[in-house]
């Protein structure tokens, strides 16, 4: 990769010990404190240009709110992120606005994600001409087919509605608007949950050829480990609003450290029957209830290098194996 | 998965492949859909043509009609419906066809642009709250709060003692009260939408705050709004009426449907025209834009349709 003479960024999108603590405010008639959710709490990683970062959790981590603070739409409480060099956690409302055509999002619900009063074309030509106010006219609507055709609509569906296509189709049009403002940065929130299992491994395709392509570097969200070792070089396994394990993704599925990405690991059907009948299968106790439970700031970066390129918490994990089921002979 | 993947990039490459295509499918916007909707409702469909109807009456009607709605004829005074006075004169020989119709003028004038007044300030007052949150959102529902405490017909008193008494008044009045539920609805309705995603995506893309509340949120709340300023014309008439009964109203020789309903229920005994004719259409009005409502709501919102 470094051989080119278009040398890719290494640290392209870098977060530094990102939180985002929703505080819950207080209760009505006691004023007690009804605590704070720390949703995000204390992220630190560094992006290289054109990878594909495959970000896995269960329900509740975290990863939407990282997703939308990574966008900023909602500015962390506290850490710091740079985008090419950039500190965007440090930039007024204002100069953001500007910045954003260089880093989109592709929203997980196709329904929700579109605004239904507005037909493809629209929505399409005005998020190209937030890079290109000029373009116009045919040229413009040149652009809109071009990029329909790239994620494979038919263009001459373009003056639809919304509600007048499929979930799958939504979401390439939720795809085509996210690229239409040519961003480098490209943030993907589980975006193939919401859809039928057969639509899914389209969508994904598409996602991992539009990224090849375009050189595109990308954020890959899912509760589903097996979708996320589809489509990333890279693995960072999430729970409770931290990163507890990282690494390449062959290495994450092959030699998981962590006992909670083993889990993970364990829980994916494999393919093969024999492998399948052989599989560990480690199931953990429920999570502790409660917001915060996490074992408070001990140290900042509790990430350990097992080998090169591979980190794993160290902290204490408070859920204990509940079973784990010897391979069935 | 990769079998599957080289079908889907298969297509994809034939439809890159492909030319600019010659004819572009029509989409069917939601509006469309709601228009289709509301035609199928018998109801609502009869109620706009009976509405519509009256509005004609009221505004060309004048124009057809030999006599002029002030013009006294002492010795014509009160006589019943005839031939040369359909619906017959009032006390001071007025043709009654003529005083109905331009009372309907007045009547929905008010009705209308007292609504119209309402839904501008409430809509764009309601978004803004509604969208920007936190304190700003707290002082202007506060401000509505307060508002909504005033009793209205003091605050009409008060402006009629500061300005005197007109037309445009009235019309300031009651869009002036109006707009406080409007405002409240569309306030809901935004915090409802902005947490969608499409919200989301208009900010993402860099959208100003007016251009977000203008082509993403408003038309997405203008269903129950809509639905609303059809069911607040006939309130706002009503309370036209209302404030003409306590005087406060049009003042003579105008009249709207208020005045005139006041003037025939003095002589309702004896003179039973006077009230029939303009009750009448005012109720005819309050009914067809109420089923009107109901039908816009229904069709707005399929989902809310009782069938
Ligand atoms: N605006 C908010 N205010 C308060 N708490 C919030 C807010 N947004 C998210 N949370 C909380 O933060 C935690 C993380 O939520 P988040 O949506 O990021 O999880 P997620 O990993 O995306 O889950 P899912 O897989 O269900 O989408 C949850 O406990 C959630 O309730
Ligand atoms: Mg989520």
């Amino acid at each position: 990769m470094s051989d080119s003479d278009t040398a890719l960024r290494e640290d392209f999108l870098v977060l530094e010990n990102v939180e985002q603590h929703f505080d819950l405010g207080r209760a009505l008639l006691t004023r007690e404190s009804k605590g704070v959710v720390k949703a995000v709490d204390g992220i630190s990683l560094t992006i290289r240009e054109g990878e594909i970062l495959g970000i896995v959790g269960e329900s509740g981590c975290g990863k939407t709110t990282l997703s939308r603070t990574i966008m900023q739409l909602i500015r962390p409480t506290s850490g710091r992120i740079f985008l090419e060099g950039k500190e965007l956690s440090a930039l007024s409302d204002a100069d953001i606005r500007a910045e954003r055509i260089n880093f989109q999002m592709i929203f997980q619900d196709p329904y929700a994600s579109l605004n239904p009063r507005l037909t493809v074309f629209t929505t399409i030509s005005e998020a190209i001409r937030t890079r290109h106010p000029d373009v116009r006219g045919e040229a413009l609507r040149g652009r809109v087919i071009e990029l329909l055709r790239t994620v494979g609509l038919n263009p001459a569906q373009m003056n639809r509605y919304p509600h007048e296509f499929s979930g799958g189709q939504r979401q390439r049009v939720a795809i085509a608007r996210a690229l239409a403002p040519e961003p480098k940065l490209v943030i993907a929130d589980e975006p193939v949950s919401a859809l039928d299992v057969s639509i899914q491994s389209q969508i994904l395709n598409l996602l991992k050829r539009l990224s090849r392509e375009m050189g595109l570097t990308m954020i890959f969200v899912s509760h589903d480990l097996s979708v996320v070792r589809y489509i990333a070089d890279r693995i960072a396994v999430m729970y409770r609003g931290r990163i507890i394990e990282l690494g390449r993704a062959e290495t994450i599925v092959d030699d998981p450290r962590h006992i909670y990405t083993k889990a993970l690991m364990s829980a994916i059907p494999q393919p093969d029957p024999r492998a399948e009948r052989t599989r560990e299968r480690i199931l953990l106790e429920d999570e502790p209830p409660g917001a915060d439970k996490s074992p408070g700031k001990d140290v900042e970066d509790d990430l350990e290098e097992v080998t090169p390129g591979h980190l794993v918490s160290t902290r204490p994990f408070e859920r204990r194996v509940k079973e784990a089921e010897a391979p069935a002979q | 998965m990769s079998r599957s993947a080289d079908i889907v990039a298969g297509a994809e490459q034939r439809l890159a492949a492909a030319p600019v295509p010659e004819e572009f499918e029509k989409g069917t916007s939601l509006w469309e859909d709601a228009w289709h909707r509301l035609q199928r409702n018998r109801l609502a469909m009869i109620s706009l043509f009976v509405f519509s109807a009256i509005v004609l009456f009221c505004v060309i009607g004048p124009f057809l009609s030999p006599y002029d709605a002030e013009a006294q004829d002492l010795l014509k005074g009160a006589q019943g419906p005839s031939a040369e006075h359909w619906f017959g004169t009032d006390t001071l020989g007025r043709d009654l066809m003529v005083r109905t119709m331009e009372g309907g003028r007045i009547s929905l004038l008010v009705g209308l642009i007292a609504t119209l007044v309402a839904l501008a300030i409430g809509v764009v007052y309601g978004a803004t709250a509604g969208y920007l949150g936190g304190k700003v959102d707290a002082t202007m529902m506060r401000i509505v709060d307060t508002l909504y405490a005033l009793p209205f017909t003091i605050f009409v008193i008060l402006l009629m003692v500061a300005f005197g008494r007109s037309l445009w008044l009235i019309f300031v009045a009651i869009g002036a009260v109006e707009w406080l539920s409007m405002a409240r609805i569309v306030r809901a309705g935004v915090i409802g939408l902005k947490k969608q995603e499409f919200v989301e995506a208009a900010v993402s893309l860099g959208y100003s705050h007016t251009r977000i509340i203008v082509r993403h949120l408003i038309p997405n709340v203008l269903g129950p709004v809509i639905v609303i300023a059809t069911l607040t014309v006939p309130a706002v008439m009503l309370l036209e009426a209302f404030l003409s009964f306590l005087g406060l109203g049009v003042q003579p020789p105008n009249a709207s449907w208020g005045v005139l309903i006041n003037e025939g229920q003095q002589n309702m005994e004896i003179f039973p025209w006077l009230l029939m004719f303009p009750a009448f259409f005012f109720a005819l009005t309050l009914f067809t834009l109420n089923f009107l409502g109901d039908g816009l709501r229904d069709a707005l919102d399929p989902k809310s349709a009782k069938d």
